[in-house]
């Protein structure tokens, strides 16, 4: 039985940093129907402005966490420059394809140019713990950053919600993901509003990985890299562009790690997950929470 | 838009060159410093050492630490004079390539630097890279010395390929043996299987125990050495009523992932790594709790404490002064691979690769290293001693302290 | 095109891959120890580089769908070749690396390590290409991912393969892994290896077959309307690219000592990587398979000059920074040709030795036909 408790617990904990970062990922999918290989590496970019910024902080005697203020400024500008620079001007020759190659280059990107800046090079860092405390349910610990991960995450997903619904720029999203013609012709501005998703999504990944080092404390130049893809398969799990289904999707994913650790085979976990995303994409291939949309001729 | 796509081009351009001369320039005083160190000319003639590592990518981080220690040990080299020939002193250089951590990058930086004259090579850093130039080295006639490739079958019978690391499962065996000897019965081993150095060191102690009659009564791996969750596994351990965990990783993990995560589950018992586990002090992150890390062993190299010379403690202060950082294995192996050729080359009076090879493959010459005196046995792998290291916290202190518990030889 | 010139065409090609073959064969023979050390074992690597980009260029130019996890299918057939002659050489059937016996074993890898890359490249490919697009993308990746999370807990692929060992990330002993002697010695097998595997890739897209497959790429719903069997098509087309991704496996492990898991995954330190083999077919053409091969000589040599030319250190201090991050330079290079050439440099234009004497004639027009466009772009603008 602890066991079993054990195992939930270490999915959520997974998990929840999965639906965290699988949140980002899916606003900017349903908005330009981009993978965005660079989300994870926005992460990266959070956990960096982190790792410099917490200290600081402390020393002058904020609460460290508020750090993730500075970080979320960082990201977005990083977000945006990366639409502004590279996404948009291959958006107008090219098609979907050359996007995401596009996105996977602006990955390789990153990656190296933070290695190539002396004050990150390729040593990891060790970040200031926050959130350290466990509590203890039944002889089974929980630390805290696991429960307010939960928590934030669900926090974002409502606030997201009701900022595409209810906003006049979150209208503006919903219509450019529809259709983008359609809505230059309402008089919106697709650029404005994808150069907002951008920044949105990347200060998500801020807030990602705020909650992702007070779990797992290391940050080093490729950890977006493998994060990232989780992220996207939780993402594609939940129905990708359903904030819901994201933060499902996280958690789902999470929790099949751990049980593939657990009960079957703990080295081969990564193909239970790949298993799962696969067998879920055959039956229903928009994702769980997904809009099956057909195709037009 | 034309004009928009080229500045934006352009933009991303300055961005890219602007951040990486960042790095140019903080990089330049360190050469400037390293060749203003040579105090006297020597005969003039020079001795380029090729080194091979992964500079960049994501093993970058072995890479870079072997480069710091070559180039210390050579620095002091020169400073003190170059190595002494016998048609006079010379002074050394090096010549660094970069394998990415990739075979066959391996193995073009292999030939590039045969091509180019270079007889003696310091590296690679992973056993994967550095089996695929050993048989480079072999056919070439060139002389190589890797200071981080554990796994046993890089060095064979007495060829041109040689290491100053342990060998996987001689350390295997003195973790097993250290063990036993602590009277434990049931051990747990939690491994990485897609890693040559954890799966050798796991192949190795598995062995050992099954000699020694140690029960494994749990056995659990992850699937990267980069792994971020280990408490389902340590979860096993504990069911499973392991008093000792073997666990072959990094400190890159130890520090921050494993040993909290391990504790957290409720393992209370003693968690013993190998020579990878050294500089976990450097991950401890800040303001977590301190006195999990109690009770964390590991076979290591050397020990300052333990040192009959002053080899490793002048490497170390050297280093720090160098590089203002704690070195960690990698410097330290890297930096005794150079002191390996020059005194190989000055008992042998030559340079060439043939000459050295007959030298280091003399099993009775002696080398003072940063992990104390060695000399090579009939394979080509240091016979060394291990040290069993430790890591202890006692309420109220403010750091984790790192202390030597005992020499270890196999009996 | 008329008749009488294709037959020209093909006899021009024809000729310039037997003079690639007698090049080979000479080199092999003579040589120094530039040639040795640098030249040939180059010249390996682009053997198998070209080949894995063609192949991709089939799924991802001709089928227009994008694979990312090409590099499994090379691992398979890397690992069941290397595992194959081990085996073999450990059973006694050969003892060195010549004669008839070591030929047939030569033999033997490239097709089982095609055979069986081919085997799981239709079981993939199956459930696989029902999706399209980035689902397609991000399943393939993740089939990437499995094939080489279980090859590293395949329990007789330890350290010296077969016998010794557990589960572990090198393959030591590929039985196949050729010496710098032997890469020269050898030499004309990889030339014979890639001119064959071109040749078939050709035939393939220029028949019927690579019509259909083509058709489906510019518009899947009229090809199943006029007709063609769209999953049957998809299915084959991703097998017989994994099959040729299979025989490459075998080119690497006899030029690579070793075998390890990571040299084939997603993305690594070398050009070798699932994603890289995406940037060689997307720089040279997503539907040229002259521009994949163009692409992967070219970039390799980029590659190879980069960590290892002279060139590199002509170049001011900051530039020579930049450059010790070559993924950087790869990166922006290839988001600066998505930028102007959105489907390549070579588009899916082929590249002829007869028709160089046309160059000229095509590039004025190009830029002419640029010039119209902006003209018209710019009229559009003033109306609007």
């Amino acid at each position: 039985m602890i066991t079993f408790i054990q195992f939930l617990i270490t999915g959520l904990r997974l998990g929840s940093v999965y639906a965290l970062i699988a949140l980002g990922y899916t606003m900017v999918y349903g908005i330009i129907k981009l993978i965005n290989f660079a989300h994870g590496d926005f992460i990266m970019v959070g956990g960096y402005s982190l790792f410099f910024t917490i200290p600081i902080m402390m020393n002058v005697g904020i609460p460290g966490w508020l750090a993730v203020v500075p970080a979320i400024v960082v990201c977005a500008c990083v977000g945006m420059l990366v639409e502004l620079l590279a996404y948009r001007p291959v958006r107008k020759t090219g098609n979907n394809l050359t996007c995401l190659i596009t996105a996977i280059a602006m990955s390789f990107v990153l990656e190296n140019l933070a290695q190539a800046i002396p004050a990150i090079g390729p040593d990891p860092k060790v970040p200031y713990t926050l959130f350290a405390k466990t509590i203890s349910v039944g002889g089974v610990a929980i630390s805290h950053a696991t429960i307010i991960t939960v928590a934030v995450s669900a926090v974002i997903m409502a606030a997201l919600y009701f900022f595409t619904q209810k906003s006049r720029i979150g209208c503006a999203m919903r219509c450019v993901s529809e259709d983008k013609e359609a809505a230059t012709l309402m008089g919106i501005n697709v650029n404005h509003t994808i150069i907002v998703t951008f920044g949105i999504g990347a200060g998500l990944a801020a807030v990602a990985a705020l909650m992702y080092i007070a779990q797992y404390p290391k940050v080093f130049t490729t950890m977006g890299a493998t994060l990232g893809i989780y992220a996207f398969v939780a993402a594609v799990l939940g129905g990708i562009g359903s904030l819901p289904g994201a933060v499902l999707g996280g958690l789902l994913i999470g929790i099949v790690q751990s049980g593939a650790n657990t009960y079957i085979s703990s080295s081969m976990s990564d193909t239970f997950v790949y298993l799962i995303l696969i067998i879920v994409l055959m039956i229903r291939p928009a994702g769980i929470l997904g809009k099956n949309v057909g195709e037009k001729v | 838009m034309k004009q928009k796509n080229l500045l934006s081009l352009f933009l991303a351009c300055c961005l890219a060159f602007t951040l990486t001369a960042c790095g140019g320039k903080t990089e330049e005083p360190e050469a400037g410093g390293g060749d203003a160190a040579p105090a006297e000319e020597a005969s003039g003639e020079t001795i380029t050492l090729g080194m091979i590592g992964p500079l960049t990518g994501s093993l970058a981080v072995y890479g870079t630490h072997i480069e710091k220690g070559v180039k210390l040990a050579i620095d002091e080299i020169n400073a003190a004079g170059g190595v002494a020939l016998s048609d006079g002193a010379c002074q050394l250089a090096v010549e660094t390539k970069d394998d990415q951590g990739d075979p066959t990058e391996c193995v073009n930086a292999m030939n590039a630097l045969i091509s180019d004259g270079i007889q003696l090579v310091v590296g690679s850093a992973t056993s994967g890279c550095t089996s695929a130039i050993t048989s480079v080295a072999n056919s070439e006639g060139v002389v190589m010395i890797t200071p981080s490739g554990t796994a046993d079958s890089l060095t064979t019978a007495m060829d041109f390929v040689f290491r100053t690391c342990f060998r996987d499962s001689f350390q295997g065996e003195l973790a097993a043996q250290w063990a036993k000897d602590e009277g434990y019965t049931k051990v747990g081993i939690v491994y990485c299987s897609a890693d040559t150095y954890s799966a050798g060191l796991r192949d190795a102690f598995t062995a050992a125990c099954g000699d020694k009659g140690l029960e494994i009564v749990a056995e659990e791996s992850v699937a990267t050495m980069t792994e971020v969750d280990y408490t389902n596994q340590f979860n096993k351990m504990v069911s499973a009523g392991a008093e000792m965990v073997f666990t072959p990783f990094y400190y890159d993990v130890m520090g921050p992932y494993l040993v909290p995560q391990a504790r957290s589950v409720g393992f209370t018992g003693v968690l013993l790594g190998a020579d990878g586990v050294d500089n976990t002090e450097t991950t401890i992150p800040d303001g977590a709790d301190l006195s999990v890390y109690n009770d964390v062993y590991f076979v290591n190299h050397y020990s300052t404490e333990l040192a009959a010379s002053d080899v490793s403690t002048n490497f170390v202060k050297n280093y720090e002064a160098a590089y203002g950082e704690t070195p960690n294995n990698f410097d330290a192996l890297a930096y005794d691979a150079v002191y390996v050729y020059k005194t190989a080359m000055e008992a042998c009076g030559a340079s060439d690769a043939a000459s050295v090879q007959a030298a280091l493959a003399d099993t009775s010459a002696a080398y003072d290293t940063t992990c104390g005196s060695f000399s090579f046995d009939e394979t080509g792998t240091p016979i060394k001693n291990g040290v069993l290291m430790g890591y202890t916290y006692t309420a109220g202190d403010e750091d984790v302290s790192k202390i030597t518990v005992k020499a270890l030889s196999l009996s | 095109m008329k008749q009488t010139s294709i037959k020209a065409r093909y006899l021009v090609n024809l000729a310039a891959a037997l003079l690639l073959f007698a090049l080979a064969v000479v080199i092999g023979m003579t040589g120094g120890s530039t040639m040795k050390l640098k030249i040939t074992p180059s010249l390996w690597q682009c053997s198998y580089l070209i080949i894995m980009a063609a192949s991709l260029n089939l799924v991802l130019g001709f089928l227009g769908q994008l694979s990312l996890g090409h590099c499994g299918f090379m691992a398979v057939g890397a690992y069941a070749a290397s595992l194959f002659s081990l085996a073999l050489q450990r059973a006694g059937f050969y003892t060195e690396k010549s004669g008839p016996a070591f030929m047939l074993v030569l033999l033997l890898s490239f097709l089982i390590a095609g055979a069986s890359a081919a085997l799981l490249g239709l079981l993939v490919g199956i459930p696989a290409l029902r999706l399209k697009g980035d689902y397609l993308a991000i399943i393939t990746l993740g089939f990437g991912m499995i094939i080489v999370n279980l090859i590293n807990n395949l329990p007789f692929c330890g350290q010296q393969g077969l016998s010794q060992g557990s589960a572990s990330s090198a393959l030591y002993a590929t039985g196949l892994g050729f010496s710098n002697d032997e890469k020269m010695q050898y030499l004309w097998v990889a030339a014979l290896v890639v001119i064959l595997c071109m040749t078939v890739m050709f035939m393939f897209v220029r028949s019927k077959y690579g019509r259909c497959i083509r058709a489906i790429r510019d518009n899947e719903i009229a090809a199943a309307a006029s007709g063609i069997n769209v999953s049957y098509y998809k299915v084959m087309t991703f097998t017989i690219s994994a099959f040729f991704a299979g025989i490459t496996g075998t080119l690497y492990a006899c030029c690579n000592a070793s075998l390890s898991t990571t040299s084939f995954a997603f993305t690594n330190g070398s050009i070798l990587n699932s994603v890289f083999i995406v940037v060689m077919v997307v720089v040279g053409g997503m539907g040229s398979l002259t521009g994949s091969v163009i692409a992967a000589v070219v970039l390799f040599l980029l590659n190879y000059t980069i960590k290892n030319g002279a060139w590199v250190a002509a170049l001011p201090a900051f530039l020579q920074n930049v450059f010790t991050y070559p993924m950087l330079v790869y990166s922006i290079a290839l988001i600066v040709v998505i930028m102007f050439r959105p489907r390549g440099i070579m588009g899916s234009r082929e590249f002829a030795l007869c028709d160089i004497p046309k160059w000229p004639a095509w590039i004025s027009s190009y830029f002419a036909s640029r010039g119209l466009e902006k003209s018209a772009k710019k009229e559009a603008a003033n109306h609007g």
